[in-house]
């Protein structure tokens, strides 16, 4: 009988996703937060107080994803399966995790890193409000940040095809 | 207008062009490294002469495209919050040009005046900076009457102003020292062909912290860090390179000798022949750049007598067009004047002879020419060329 092998946990939530693609089940705002229990990225902390986040596609449409301030903004929006790429899986390699936020200034934003500029720099599209969600880390005082996904990445395909997360 | 290739710049370039022919770009074999190798180490030759860091410089096709990119680049980005621009009217083609495409895109641009010596007046500037000025640029030295601009200064007052400040410095990298850090520079545009490096390669130097961001003009693969992409011509690359390099090291024995030869030039000519207007400051100028005016005699004439010699009256950007040089007119030259002026180029592999020839050759033309000239026939008498009134017939 073959048995049904899942892959291990991996730090970086690829258990997740593998895992939901067996289980086929649609991920809802509802369920978002059981899962980040199961995720295991070291990038998340556990237990910290909600932050919500609004993210705009590329049609413009938008949608409400809630995290946990010391989460990873970029995993929080893979978690949603929002349509954005993280090519390097959050290793500052690449910039295709790039999004546009709308109060780049706010104190409660980690500061941008000379690395993280030197990446971004590659980056299509790229506006004075540009930041790798990768490099965000939510805190309590994010609550109700609006984050825009730029019209393409790096790695853009002219059919829309969109990578999936690794 | 140019310059020949340095021999030991050749020699640099060669092995590029036949052996060592990789692309640069290619990651996965020895071809792509040994040249990537090469090209990185032209990059910190480049970066060293302007002190800089190899990180910030990106190679081009030369000092139009890094102006093209400098303006237009940083203005676009910007564009959301700064819509103003300012630069000066002595300013090189490719500059004025890009300014004008981007005042047809929405943008304001200010084109500042310059003072009779060519000398751009600081507060002039101060008071065109307005709130939503995204750059000014300034060229460091003019190529047409060879004035040096006050960069430092300008650099300082933009930078307590918030505003990028470009400089074109095609003209005077690699004749004289220039650090970008005490002069506040953001943005520097730099030409392979003035200091003895192959036509066709340039650079753009684009500072990192505090990070100048803009807006590539040319889209690709995002080679040079996304700003310009394309694959960079390595043969080129390493050209620029070693001239960088060699400029560096000549710099101040080729500055000695073409201050002496210009000078020795310059004596001679204005002890020969009188009516003669050297244009622009002769205190901060690059001394390898002299325009002169010679009253009373017919411009093109005078540069067809002198055919022998490589000379020129405007740039050779503009050398095709039948008005005078816009950047005699801004330092306030009297139009007949601005029509007989002649620029003399004298660089590393100028002699003395060369410099003796060409003034002889000048001289007797001049007289020559103005023996037929019933307006220098006038001027002996003592007539004020500017009274008198002319009549169609």
């Amino acid at each position: 009988l073959p048995r049904l092998l899942l892959p291990a946990a991996a730090p970086s939530g690829c258990f997740c996703n593998s895992h939901r693609a067996l289980v086929r089940r649609p991920v809802a705002a509802a369920t978002a937060a059981a899962y980040s229990s199961s995720s295991t990225a070291a990038a998340d902390a556990p237990a910290g107080p909600p932050v919500s986040v609004t993210v705009i596609d590329k049609s413009g449409k938008e949608h409400q994803v809630s995290g946990q301030s010391g989460e990873n903004l970029l995993r929080l929006l893979q978690r949603y399966e929002l349509p954005v790429e993280g090519a390097c899986e959050a290793s500052l390699a690449c910039c295709t995790c790039h999004v546009y936020v709308d109060a780049p200034d706010s104190a409660d934003l980690s500061s941008v890193t000379e690395a993280e500029e030197d990446m971004l720099d590659m980056a299509p599209f790229l506006r004075e409000n540009s930041r790798l969600s990768c490099q965000i880390v939510l805190a309590a005082g994010l609550d109700g940040m609006r984050v825009t996904l730029p019209q393409a990445t790096r790695n853009f395909y002219v059919d829309g095809h969109v990578p999936k997360p690794h | 207008a140019t310059t020949p290739l340095d021999p030991r710049v050749l020699d640099a370039m060669l092995p590029y062009c036949t052996g060592l022919f990789g692309n640069p770009h290619s990651r996965s074999h020895a071809y792509g490294w040994e040249t990537e190798t090469a090209v990185e180490k032209a990059r910190a030759q480049v970066a060293q002469l302007i002190g800089a860091d190899p990180k910030e410089i990106v190679f081009t096709s030369g000092a139009t495209e890094s102006n093209n990119i400098a303006i237009k680049g940083v203005a676009r980005f910007y564009k959301s919050r700064k819509r103003h621009l300012i630069t000066s009217q002595t300013e090189h083609k490719c500059v004025l040009d890009s300014c004008r495409a981007l005042e047809s895109e929405g943008f304001e641009v200010t084109y500042l005046p310059v003072k009779p010596s060519g000398l751009l007046d600081l507060a002039s500037l101060e008071s065109a900076i307005r709130p939503d000025t995204a750059l000014v640029s300034v060229m460091t030295v003019n190529n047409e009457i060879g004035v040096r601009q006050p960069v430092e200064k300008i650099g300082a007052l933009c930078r307590s102003r918030g505003v990028f400040f470009h400089t074109d410095a095609a003209q005077a990298v690699g004749k004289m020292p220039i650090d970008v850090n005490a002069a506040c520079i953001d943005l520097m545009s730099i030409s392979g062909h003035k200091l003895y490096g192959p036509k066709g390669v340039g650079a753009i130097y684009v500072r990192r912290r505090p990070r100048v961001r803009l807006e590539p003009l040319q889209s690709g693969g995002g080679q040079e860090r996304g700003m310009r992409s394309g694959t960079v011509p390595s043969f080129l690359a390493v050209g620029l390179g070693a001239a960088c390099q060699l400029a560096g090291q000549e710099m101040a024995f080729d500055a000695e000798r073409v201050d002496r030869l210009s000078q020795r030039l310059i004596d001679r000519i204005v002890s020969q022949l009188s009516h003669v207007v050297v244009n622009g400051d002769r205190d901060s100028c690059y001394p390898g750049c002299v325009n002169l005016s010679f009253a009373c005699v017919e411009g093109e004439s005078l540069l067809m007598a002198l055919k022998d010699v490589a000379l020129s009256s405007g740039s050779a950007c503009t050398s095709a067009s039948l008005e005078p040089s816009y950047v005699l007119r801004a330092i306030g030259a009297d139009e007949d004047l601005a029509h007989s002026s002649i620029r003399f180029g004298i660089g590393r592999f100028t002699t003395e002879a060369e410099v003796d020839y060409t003034v002889d050759l000048c001289v007797r033309q001049v007289r020559r020419l103005r023996e037929l000239s019933p307006l220098w026939e006038m001027v002996q008498e003592g007539v004020d060329l500017k009274s008198i009134q002319w009549t169609q017939h």
